[in-house]
């Protein structure tokens, strides 16, 4: 299976230090009001794609995150269950994960398909995936936004990752505009449906022959490691290597499984 | 396109042979709950478990497992090995909340989130690995439906659970309740006196696959259309368009679909748009009826258990009138009042929910 990147836009924390707000607010003179950091993370990504690409309203929106708000069901846990309270209206609805996908939808103009989903450990590639069969029935093209906001407790979001608690964690959004077409593309992504052992990613790394770069999870292999984490590193690795123009095969891990990603950058 | 192979399903009205019948002799069996409101924890009317289910992890897990055992029983190791799970639902991530709880530090153990009950559900039955939680509100399960569907069409994997999953929440009910979208007394489905929807609980489970079944998926349409994050337009149009593009994929006109079952919550404003949409849509003869008077709004779940029960009624003979109904505000647009003889069709199934996410699947029962 393949896709075709057509435009990119990050965002890391660890890399940028802005106010998501602020910025929001201030370059695109949009209302803030009503939608937490989660939102605002996943429209600030939205409209910096927007900036690269033009965006449709038929193109379908994907949006996905290693784990999800953390931040609205803290809050939701400790108004209802531990306060007795009720929750805000608004802290209601932007509980929902759907929440965030209709305002990026709104922010891009999208009026088509809008999901907003999560896959435990492969949650990049196995959206991957479904973009790339829901587009063979289609034949639009898809806005894909991966994210990552860490939790005000930093120590909650290391828990739900199950990562070490010396591991950095930081947040991360990175939009791809992905089209089965490789006219005017900026990248190439390769990937399949098979979990590989790490015998098997071994002898695949051994006979490809190119750079490797792996997540913090694959313990068992060698190659180019972040120093940071989160869930959705793939879609950033995806993005740095479009930057550089460069190719690369990325790995993931979990439970000693492995998926695969060839990226081919090179102009 | 993907055919339904099996389905398998629990309700407030029992499992799926009980609910038949509940919904057969129209006897509807609804409880209340305890929400919490601005003058304190009120009752309202809820479509419960006869056999009540903890909103706790463990307890979500165990009943999905019965609805996933149950479609999957028949398959063979090898046929399990190439069998994907995607769930549709908007419950609460207790994953997360359990993270926040805890006072240990679990790291490096397990990663959680959403789609944890999934996972844990392939691990346990064998299953690919390829696992995908959906949450779009109402519409989840149905969403969920048409990317396994998508999955299957293309050639991508071979078999598909789907689940829909909806269990009584707090955070949920209370949040329906402030909006005042819940009904004091009973569903009025597209009734002049209509004053809100009842929640209800729902675990379901479908299995897709290319073999052949009497039923089969023979088109959808999703869209993230709304005029604000709660509601469309009173026209209805944004529905309109889930409907009209969703037989265009399935490549039937108005006149082929043999009964529709609406979304319907009961709420004014919902019930509203979906009529006017339907008289856009349909000629005044359509049959239509809504299932959530037997069922309660099942949010996450109502995407499979409406269209389960559906086809259950089908294969039973028949389509259930709307329970609930006496007079509308659209005098050529009523929905059904008795139980129209049905054995087979094309039908077509709509969902509209928060967030602007509506969705249409169309199903057909073949001549067996």
């Amino acid at each position: 299976m393949k896709l075709y990147v057509k435009a990119r836009s990050s965002y890391r924390s660890d890399l940028e230090e802005i106010s998501i707000k602020k910025e929001l607010k201030q370059k695109y003179k949009l209302d803030t009001r009503r939608k937490d950091d989660f939102i605002h993370a996943g429209i600030l990504g939205a409209l910096r794609l927007q900036e690269q690409s033009e965006v449709h309203s038929c193109d379908e929106l994907y949006l996905t995150s290693g784990v999800g708000n953390c931040n609205i069901v803290q809050t939701a846990k400790e108004s209802v269950y531990d306060n007795k309270e009720i929750m805000k209206l608004f802290d209601f609805i932007n509980i929902l994960g759907n929440t965030t996908s209709f305002y990026v939808a709104k922010a891009l103009g999208i009026t088509a398909k809008s999901l907003f989903q999560i896959s435990d450990n492969f949650t990049y590639f196995h959206s991957l995936i479904n973009i790339y069969a829901s587009l063979q029935h289609s034949k639009n093209e898809a806005v894909f936004g991966a994210i990552d906001v860490v939790s005000e407790d930093i120590s909650i979001i290391k828990r739900v990752l199950g990562v070490e608690a010396s591991v950095s964690v930081v947040s991360s959004v990175c939009y791809q505009k992905l089209s089965l077409q490789n006219k005017d593309a900026q990248a190439e992504l390769e990937f399949d449906t098979i979990f590989y052992s790490l015998d098997e990613v071994l002898a695949i790394i051994k006979e490809e022959d190119i750079q490797v770069i792996c997540s913090q999870r694959c313990r068992a292999l060698e190659g180019v490691k972040p120093l940071v984490f989160f869930e959705t590193y793939g879609a950033s690795v995806v993005n740095e290597l479009i930057e550089k123009q460069e190719n690369a095969l990325f790995i993931e891990c979990y439970n000693e499984k492995y998926k695969i990603l060839k990226i081919r950058a090179k102009v | 396109m993907a055919n339904i192979l099996k389905t398998s399903f629990l309700s407030s009205q029992g499992d799926k042979l009980s609910t038949l019948n509940a919904v057969k002799s129209a006897e509807i069996e609804v409880q209340t709950r305890e929400v919490l409101a601005i003058e304190g924890e009120v009752k309202i009317p809820y479509y419960s478990f006869q056999v009540r289910v903890e909103d706790t992890q463990s307890a979500i897990y165990k009943v999905l497992r019965k609805q996933v055992a149950s479609v999957i029983q028949e398959l063979t190791a090898a046929q399990r090995a190439e069998t994907i799970l995607l769930v549709g639902t908007s419950i609460i991530d207790w994953n997360i909340a359990d993270a926040i709880e805890s006072t240990k530090e679990l790291y490096a153990s397990k990663k959680l989130s959403i789609d944890s009950y999934a996972k844990e559900l392939s691990e346990e039955f064998g299953l690919n690995g390829y696992t995908l939680t959906i949450n779009t509100a109402c519409t989840s399960s149905a969403n969920a439906l048409l990317e396994a569907n998508n999955m299957i069409d293309a050639g991508v994997y071979k078999r598909t659970v789907v689940i829909g999953c909806e269990i009584f929440s707090h955070i949920m009910s209370s949040g329906f309740n402030a909006m005042q979208l819940l009904s004091s007394s009973t569903l009025k489905p597209f009734d002049k006196e209509r004053d809100g929807m009842v929640l209800g609980e729902g675990l379901v489970a479908f299995l897709l696959s290319c073999e052949e079944s009497p039923w089969e998926i023979k088109g959808g349409f999703s869209n993230c259309n709304g005029v604000n994050i709660t509601a469309v337009s009173p026209e209805g149009d944004e529905f309109c368009e889930v409907m009209e593009k969703a037989m265009a994929s399935a490549h039937i006109t108005q006149e082929q679909v043999t009964a529709l079952k609406a979304h319907a919550t009961g709420t004014p404003s919902n019930d509203l748009s979906e009529i006017n949409a339907i008289s856009k849509v349909f000629s005044s003869d359509v049959k239509f009826t809504a299932l959530k008077p037997y069922l309660g709004h099942t949010v996450g779940a109502c995407g499979l258990l409406e269209m389960a029960l559906f086809m259950e009624c089908v294969d039973d003979g028949f389509v259930p009138k709307t329970l609930g109904f006496e007079q509308g505000e659209n005098e050529n647009y009523s929905p059904m009042l008795e139980n129209m003889a049905c054995k087979e069709g094309t039908f077509m199934m709509n969902y509209f929910g928060f967030g602007g996410n509506n969705t249409s699947v169309i199903i057909q029962k073949k001549q067996v």
